[in-house]
C-alpha cells in the first residue's frame, strides 16, 4: 500500500463514516429516553432528497442543509405522534416510515430531475483547517474535509454534555430507565420523549443531507442503502454511550472505505465480502460478542399513566 | 352477528387500504399522467390475461409464504422481518441444488429436492437469528435486518463467481445469472393443457401451508405454547416451557417459510438466479404479515392484494410511465397506518 492510498483510506473512512456519527449520534439520545427510531433510514434519505432538491434549486447548499433537517424534523414530529401519543409499534412505524420515505423520494426525482439525472448539485467546499492540514499523510486526510464533518464531531460532545451533565440528560435517561418513577418525579414523560425523536430526527437530517450536499454532490434513488440501520447497530455496538458509538461509526466507515482501497491494491477479494463486511461486524456486536452495554430498561416500551 | 372488535378489525385494514390507493391514484393525477392509462395498465398487469392472473396469483404465494412465516414467530412476540434475506438464501440454495445434483434424481425427487435445500437455508438463516436472541438476548428486528444486508452480496456474489453459480462464459452471453436449472427441477405445472397459465404446484404448497399455520397457531399445544412465550416469556419458563428453543424453533420455521417461498421463485418461474432476484418480496411479505394481525386467512388475502398490486404497478410502470414507487408510497401509508390504529382497535375491543 501506498503513501498516498493510505491518504485516501484515511480520509474516505472519515468521510464515510460521518453520515453515521450524526445519525447514531441523535438516535442515541432518543433511544436512552426509551424510542428507537428504525425510521433512521428513511428521514436521513428525505434529507439527503431535500437537501439536495433545494441547493440544486438555489444554488445553496446551507439552504439545502436546513430544509432537508426540516423535512428531516416534520417527520420525526409524525413518528413521535404515533410512537409516543398513539402509542404504536416503534418498529411498525419505523418500517412504515422507511417505505413510505423511499417511494415519495424515488417518486419525486423522477418527477423533477427526470432527464436531469446524474447532474451534480451544488455542495459544501473542503475547509483546511491552518498548520494541521499540512501535516504529512493525514494532513489532507483528516483536516481537508467539509466543514459539517468538524461540526458533527463537535455534535458528538455535545450530546454527551447534554446526557451526563444537564438536567435535560438526567430527564433523557430516567424516562428511558423507569418511566413512571420519572413521572412520579415530576418529568414529563411524553415531552421527553418528543424532545428525543425530534433531536433523533434533526441530527439524521445532518446526516442524509451530508450524504448529498457534503459528499456526493448528487441524489441517486435509495442512496441510504441502510446507513440508518447501521447507524442504530452502531449505538447498540457502542453500548448506548457517545463516545463508543463515535468509534463504532468509525469503524464502519472505514471497513465500507476498504471497498475502495482492496481493488486500488489490486488483491483478489470479492466485492461482496467487502459490502458484508460492515454487517458482519455489526452483527457480532449486537449479538454482545464485543460490547457489553446495557440497553435503556424501557426502550420501545410505550407508556401511559395508570396502567 | 359480528361483534364490534371484529367488525373494526376489518373495517380499519379496508379503510386503511383504500385511501392509501386512492391517495396514489390521486398522485399520479396531480404528476401530470392519465389516471386512465394508468389504471387501465394497471388492471391488464393485474388480470387481463390468463398469464397475468397467474402470475399475480404466483407473485401472492411468494408474499404469502414470508406472510404465514412473520405470523408464526410474531405469535411467540418474535418480530422477524429478515424475509428478503431469508428469500434470498433459499433461492441461492435451490439454484445450487438443481444445478449440482438434483436434475438427475428420479421422478419427483429432482424439484422435491431443490425446494428442501431452499427451505433449510432459510430456516438456518432464520434459526440464527433465533439462537441469538435466545442466547444472547439479541433483538431480533435488528438482527434479522443484519442478516438479510448479509444475505443480499452473497446473492450477488454467488452469480458474480464462476466458481460459485455463474454459468460459464461464452462470447454470446456473459451475464452474471446462474444457468438455466434442469427441465426436472422445474415445478410441476398445475394445469399442463393450458400453455399459457403460469400457475404450478407452489401453489397447492401454499394452500397446505395456510391451513397447517391456521392448524398449529390456534389449534394445537404448540401454539398455545409460542403464545404463552409471547406473553410473557418468564411465566412461561417457570412453568416448564423450553422457551429457548422455541424461540429458536420458531424463527428457524419463519425462515424455513421465506427459504421455501425463494425456491419457489426460482423453481416455479424464474428458471435461473439473478441478483436482486428477490427484489423487496420479503419487505412486501412482510407488510402482508403485519396487515394480517396474526390471522392466516389475513396473509391470504394481504398477500393476494399486494402479488395484484406489484403485478399492476409494474405494468403501470412499462406501459404507462407512471413509476411503480407510487406504489411503494401507498404501501407505506398503509403500515403507518395500521400501525397507528392499532391501540384504537384493541381499546376498543377491550372495552
Amino acid at each position: 500500500m501506498s503513501e498516498e492510498q493510505l491518504a485516501v483510506f484515511i480520509g474516505s473512512g472519515l468521510r464515510l463514516a460521518m453520515p453515521l456519527v450524526l445519525a447514531a449520534t441523535g438516535e442515541l439520545l432518543s433511544q436512552r429516553a426509551g424510542v428507537l427510531n428504525l425510521s433512521l433510514d428513511g428521514l436521513m434519505l428525505t434529507a439527503a432528497f431535500a437537501a439536495a432538491t433545494v441547493s440544486w434549486a438555489t444554488g445553496n447548499p446551507l439552504v439545502g442543509l436546513l430544509v432537508g433537517v426540516l423535512a428531516s424534523l416534520v417527520l420525526a414530529y409524525l413518528q413521535a405522534v404515533l410512537s409516543v401519543t398513539l402509542r404504536a409499534n416503534q418498529l411498525v412505524v419505523g418500517i412504515g416510515f422507511n417505505i413510505l420515505a423511499l417511494g415519495a423520494t424515488t417518486f419525486l426525482y423522477r418527477e423533477i430531475f427526470g432527464a436531469l439525472s446524474r447532474d451534480t448539485i451544488p455542495g459544501f467546499g473542503k475547509v483546511h483547517i491552518p498548520l494541521l492540514s499540512e501535516l504529512p499523510l493525514v494532513g489532507p486526510a483528516l483536516f481537508q474535509q467539509t466543514a459539517l464533518t468538524y461540526v458533527g464531531l463537535i455534535l458528538v460532545v455535545v450530546t454527551w454534555w447534554l446526557l451526563a451533565r444537564t438536567s435535560f440528560g438526567l430527564s433523557v435517561r430516567a424516562v428511558g430507565e423507569d418511566p413512571r418513577a420519572a413521572d412520579q418525579a415530576g418529568i414529563s414523560v411524553t415531552r421527553t420523549r418528543y424532545l428525543g425523536v425530534l433531536y433523533a430526527g434533526a441530527f439524521a437530517g445532518l446526516g442524509g443531507a451530508f450524504m448529498s450536499v457534503a459528499d456526493s454532490n448528487t441524489f441517486t434513488e435509495g442512496m441510504t442503502r441502510g446507513a440508518g440501520y447501521l447507524a442504530i447497530t452502531a449505538v447498540i455496538f457502542g453500548g448506548w454511550s457517545p463516545f463508543k458509538t463515535l468509534a463504532a461509526c468509525l469503524l464502519f466507515g472505514f471497513a465500507t472505505a476498504l471497498q475502495f482501497l482492496v481493488p486500488a491494491m489490486k488483491l483478489d477479494v470479492p466485492v461482496a465480502l467487502l459490502l458484508m463486511l460492515p454487517y458482519v461486524l455489526a452483527l457480532f456486536a449486537v449479538a454482545g460478542f464485543v460490547s457489553t452495554g446495557r440497553q435503556p430498561a424501557a426502550l420501545t416500551l410505550p407508556f401511559m399513566r395508570g396502567t | 352477528m359480528v361483534s364490534a372488535e371484529s367488525w373494526l378489525k376489518i373495517a380499519v385494514p379496508v379503510v386503511a387500504v383504500v385511501a392509501a390507493l386512492v391517495l396514489g391514484l390521486l398522485i399520479i393525477a396531480v404528476s401530470g399522467s392519465s389516471v386512465v392509462e394508468a389504471m387501465a395498465a394497471f388492471w391488464d398487469g393485474m388480470a387481463g390475461s390468463v398469464y397475468n392472473v397467474g402470475a399475480s396469483i404466483n407473485r401472492a404465494i411468494s408474499l404469502g409464504f414470508i406472510g404465514l412465516g412473520f405470523i408464526f414467530a410474531n405469535r411467540a412476540n418474535l418480530t422477524n422481518v429478515g424475509g428478503e434475506g431469508q428469500l434470498a438464501v433459499g433461492g441461492m440454495f435451490a439454484t445450487a441444488m438443481a444445478l449440482h445434483g438434483a436434475g438427475s434424481l428420479p421422478m419427483g425427487l429432482a424439484f422435491v429436492v431443490p425446494l428442501l435445500a431452499g427451505a433449510a437455508a432459510g430456516a438456518l438463516w432464520g434459526g440464527l437469528a433465533g439462537i441469538l436472541k435466545a442466547r444472547r438476548n439479541t433483538n431480533e428486528v435488528i438482527s434479522t435486518l443484519l442478516l438479510t444486508f448479509i444475505a443480499l452480496p452473497l446473492v450477488y456474489w454467488s452469480v458474480e463467481s464462476v466458481n460459485l453459480l455463474r454459468k460459464p462464459m461464452t462470447e454470446v452471453s456473459s451475464l452474471p445469472e446462474s444457468a438455466e436449472i434442469p427441465d426436472p427441477t422445474k415445478l410441476p405445472m398445475l394445469v399442463p393443457s393450458d400453455p399459457t397459465s403460469p400457475l404450478h404446484i407452489g401453489l397447492v404448497l401454499f394452500v397446505i401451508a395456510v391451513v397447517a399455520t391456521w392448524l398449529v397457531l390456534t389449534r394445537s399445544a404448540l401454539g398455545l405454547r409460542l403464545r404463552a412465550v409471547g406473553l410473557n416469556e418468564l411465566a412461561s419458563r417457570r412453568a416448564g416451557i423450553g422457551t429457548g428453543r422455541l424461540i429458536v424453533a420458531s424463527m428457524a420455521v419463519a425462515g424455513g417459510l421465506g427459504g421455501l417461498a425463494g425456491a419457489i421463485m426460482i423453481q416455479g418461474q424464474a428458471f435461473y438466479l439473478t441478483n436482486n432476484f428477490s427484489s423487496g418480496y420479503g419487505f412486501d411479505g412482510l407488510v402482508v404479515g403485519l396487515l394480517a394481525r396474526g390471522s392466516a386467512v389475513g396473509v391470504v388475502l394481504g398477500a393476494l392484494l399486494f402479488g395484484f398490486l406489484r403485478s399492476g404497478s409494474i405494468a403501470m410502470e412499462i406501459t404507462a410511465q407512471v413509476p411503480s414507487a407510487v406504489v411503494l408510497i401507498s404501501q407505506g401509508l398503509i403500515v403507518i397506518a395500521l400501525a397507528g390504529s392499532a391501540m384504537l382497535v384493541e381499546r376498543k375491543a377491550a372495552r
